[in-house]
């Protein structure tokens, strides 16, 4: 490498383009800072090129299927032939190739100079990066943005080997789904491959070592996530370790979380802690008054979305406005079999936190459009404070519950009422009114389902 | 050798930041332990804080006139030896600086995301807000109405086109435009002026001051001003009062915690004697000598210019007669003493010469009505003219 004490000046040093970083970097010009960003590989992260947007283009795909096989029995004609993943992979590349243009476009048009290369601390103030084989950049800053996101972390007893046992990432990037295909883990990255793959015709065994899949949603989403599984095929193998079975399987899929990438940072140079935990930050995503950290590498929740908000913020903040992470709203959603969503605490985590909470829960079989869909199996969970009866939390299972719970977001961020809820008209006949019905049965005045006995 | 850093301790209760008023060793200097190395200005006052131990200074963090959060590193020293656990600065740790206060607070205030930008961008504390919507939801307006009610008034700016020194407001100085701002533009001042005979008060004073001397001790002339204060707000305790609008309450003080205003070099300060009825009048000497000595050479400690009651401010020394004064909020009233001085008046018909002291009484006539005005005054009046009570 060429040692040398040439440097280029940065006003704003972001080190990862992925959603936090690019959206951080957009912010911030926007603000009128002068942005470096510098990406290892290419813009948009592991959200982008490997992450939420390939595996749901996958799960999508999936359904489609599914969904023209449960119409089946009301006339539609039969599939002829299996899916054909290779031009399924096809078109997600350049789906993906599209997105990543754009990104890019964006970032230029803003006037962002996008560096590629590994980077890692020199000092307080500079960083180094190696832009290839043989050259390095020395860039000095005046405030850095840490957004180096996270890797997925192997399980014990099932190291990865790229081809047999991988990571989510690389199984979205098979050409032929397998004959037999084990899934190691009981998050949401678990069940939408598990989900997928059975949907493609795989047979498909979910295993952990916990007692319910999704352990981090509400008890009743888990239990409609195991019954939602079996519906579509896949075996659900709860207490059991996924090292001791794997050997039967064709491939295995390993996802047993992600760790920080800090390792690389060398932060010590930069006279930061060299933990190798998540970065801490302030409720101004500072680590340092001039060191800032967002997305993944700040720790959980690992959300793009929540990642993308942070980068908006520290954007703002850079640009010397009054903003401050101060979400109280942050929306989770899964695309299996239906598809969950969530907000907001559990029932169990609520009455823990000692808050009193009043339920309201609508069966999807009380609604009209679940029944024309074919799609009756799921829920609309909504909790609210007993005293006040604002909103508090909401559970849902079912199809576009994923899309539903955007309303439910803005109804904790305002701070809405189950009157609220119930009093505002939502059209029908949509899985939208699932919630306006929830709230209704949490009053105590229900219109489709017998109110319960006082 | 080793690096380290040391970071902005909590040098008041609990205030987040400082300002560096001015560096005392530049970069490259060695320092000895305890030696002062920075000079820190609060809202409140000015504070050196000496190094850790010793070293060289390798690396100043802030410039003067920068604002600096508590918990951040101001400057780096490479140690001789190893800095013991006891220094003064905040543990090394990578720990974040203390968040904004408001921003955690408002979780769980019932408040839309705009509205609390709005909070944010107006530094208004929405725990602070009554909300008028349902449920006690708190509305643009009023975060807004909150903002005008209790933000500091903003300075005009100065005209550019006028050629002249640019002085930046700051700690002392910016502390006082804000709060006598806040006053002027929140109380209803009303102010009552009265000639008090002094004859027999000064006398007093004179003789304790001389038996202090013989002690070596010191009897500030303040003493018994703040002597004759206590005793007149037992009698009339809504004089130690303060108006909590927020909550739309008179709180009466329990204790009786008399601030004298003291002119310093960086300005006005008003250091607190806690407690005055509570102490005798020697312990009340020593320690209104004690904070107003303090205050004039800018060592005052934070607690000292905090949980004040009541204020008396006195002029004499300067000459002053009288003079309306503006409450320092949230108390309700003040009192300003002018200078004795021998005035012609009538007394059982004659034109007699007395010593008179020029005193105005001034009250929030939000929470004090003008009677009680007078009656406290009458009070006031009847302890300096009569001052057996004062002394013990």
């Amino acid at each position: 490498m060429v040692a040398g004490d040439q440097s280029d000046p940065a006003d704003v040093l972001i080190l990862g383009g992925g959603p936090a970083g690019y959206v951080c970097a957009l912010r911030a010009a926007q603000n009128g800072r002068a942005v470096t960003l510098v990406e290892r590989a290419r813009v948009g992260g592991v959200c982008l090129t490997e992450g939420c947007i390939p595996s749901k283009h996958l799960a999508v795909f999936a359904a489609a299927k599914s969904s023209a096989e449960r119409f089946a029995s009301a006339g539609m004609p039969a599939l002829a032939g299996g899916p054909d993943l290779g031009a399924f992979q096809t078109r997600r590349s350049a789906a993906i190739d599209g997105l990543v243009k754009g990104v890019a476009g964006l970032l230029a048009a803003a006037g962002v100079n996008v560096v590629q290369g590994n980077a890692w601390f020199v000092g307080r103030t500079r960083v180094c990066v190696a832009t290839g084989e043989e050259s390095v950049r020395y860039f000095d800053f005046k405030d850095v943005v840490i957004a180096t996101g996270s890797c997925a972390v192997p399980m014990p007893g099932l190291p990865f080997d790229a081809e047999r046992v991988v990571e989510p990432s690389r199984a979205l990037e098979w050409t032929s789904g397998p004959r037999t295909l084990l899934v190691a883990g009981d998050d949401y990255v678990s069940l939408e491959l598990g989900v997928a793959f059975a949907r493609l015709g795989s047979r498909v065994v979910i295993a952990t070592r916990g007692d319910r899949l999704l352990p981090d949603f509400d008890a009743d989403i888990s239990q409609a996530a195991e019954r939602g599984a079996g519906s579509a095929g896949i075996e659900v193998a709860l207490a059991r370790d996924a090292a001791s079975i794997a050997s039967g399987f064709e491939r295995v899929i390993v996802s047993a979380g992600r760790a920080p990438n800090v390792g690389d940072l060398h932060l010590n140079a930069a006279g930061l802690s060299s933990a190798t935990g998540p970065l801490v930050v302030d409720d101004h995503l500072r680590v340092e008054r001039h060191v800032y950290a967002i997305g993944d590498v700040t720790g959980a929740p690992l959300l793009a979305h929540r990642a993308m908000a942070q980068g908006r913020i520290a954007g703002d903040i850079l640009g010397g406005k009054a903003a401050a992470m101060d979400v109280h709203a942050v929306p989770r959603v899964v695309f299996a079999e239906p598809e969950f969503a969530a907000v907001g605490p559990s029932e169990a985590d609520a009455r823990e936190a000692g808050v009193e909470v009043v339920i309201g829960r609508f069966p999807l079989a009380a609604l009209g459009r679940a029944v024309i869909e074919l799609s009756t199996s799921g829920f609309a969970k909504l909790m609210f404070a007993r005293e006040s009866g604002v909103i508090v939390a909401a559970h849902l299972a079912g199809p576009r519950a994923t899309e539903l719970i955007a309303e439910m977001a803005l109804a904790i961020e305002m701070g809405a009422t189950s009157e609220d809820l119930a009093l505002t008209m939502h059209a029908h006949p949509t899985f939208a009114e699932s919630t306006m019905e929830a709230a209704e049965i949490a009053l105590g005045i229900p219109i489709h389902v017998r109110a319960p006995k006082r | 050798m080793a690096r380290f850093e040391f970071r902005l301790p909590d040098i008041g209760e609990g205030l987040a930041e400082a300002e560096v008023a001015k560096w005392l060793v530049s970069v490259g200097d060695r320092v000895s332990e305890d030696q002062p190395v920075v000079e820190m200005m609060t809202d409140k006052a000015t504070v050196e804080l000496p190094a850790p131990g010793a070293g060289l200074v390798v690396e100043q963090r802030a410039a003067e006139g920068d604002v600096i959060k508590t918990g951040a590193v101001l400057y780096v020293l490479e140690t001789d030896g190893q800095i013991g656990v006891t220094a003064p600065a905040a543990p090394e740790t990578h720990a974040p600086p203390p968040a904004v206060a408001m921003s955690v607070a408002s979780t769980g205030v019932l408040a839309p995301p705009a509205v609390r930008k709005l909070a944010r961008e107006l530094s208004v504390d929405l725990t602070r807000v009554k909300g008028s919507g349902p449920g006690g939801r708190i509305s643009a307006e009023d975060v807004q109405r909150h903002a005008t009610a209790s933000a500091p008034a903003s300075v005009p700016a100065a005209q550019t086109a006028v050629g002249g020194r640019h002085t930046r407001l700051r700690g002392v100085q910016k502390r006082m435009a804000e709060t006598m701002a806040l006053s002027a533009r929140t109380i209803p001042h009303v102010t009552g002026f009265h000639e008090v005979d002094a004859a027999g008060f000064v006398e007093l004073a004179s003789h304790l001051r001389r038996a202090a001397e013989g002690g070596e001790r010191r009897f500030p002339f303040d003493t018994l001003l703040v002597r004759a204060a206590s005793l007149a707000l037992k009698q009339h305790p809504i004089f130690n009062s303060s108006l909590d609008e927020g909550a739309g309450e008179i709180v009466t003080h329990d204790d009786i915690n008399i601030g004298v205003a003291t002119a310093t070099r960086e300005g006005l300060i008003v250091p607190v004697v806690k407690k005055a009825d509570t102490l005798e009048l020697e312990a009340l000497a020593s320690e209104v000598d004690r904070v107003t000595t303090a205050a004039r050479e800018g060592k005052s400690v934070l607690v000292d210019l905090q949980g004040g009651t009541f204020t008396i401010s006195n002029t004499g020394a300067w000459h002053g007669g009288f003079g309306t004064s503006l409450i320092r909020p949230p108390e309700v009233a003040i009192v300003a003493f002018g200078k004795v001085e021998e005035r012609a008046v009538v007394r059982d018909g004659q034109v007699v010469a007395r010593p008179i002291m020029p005193m105005s009484v001034t009250f929030d006539h939000r929470v004090i009505d003008g009677e009680q005005g007078l009656k406290f005054a009458l009070t006031l009046r009847g302890l300096i003219e009569d001052p057996g009570e004062l002394e013990p």
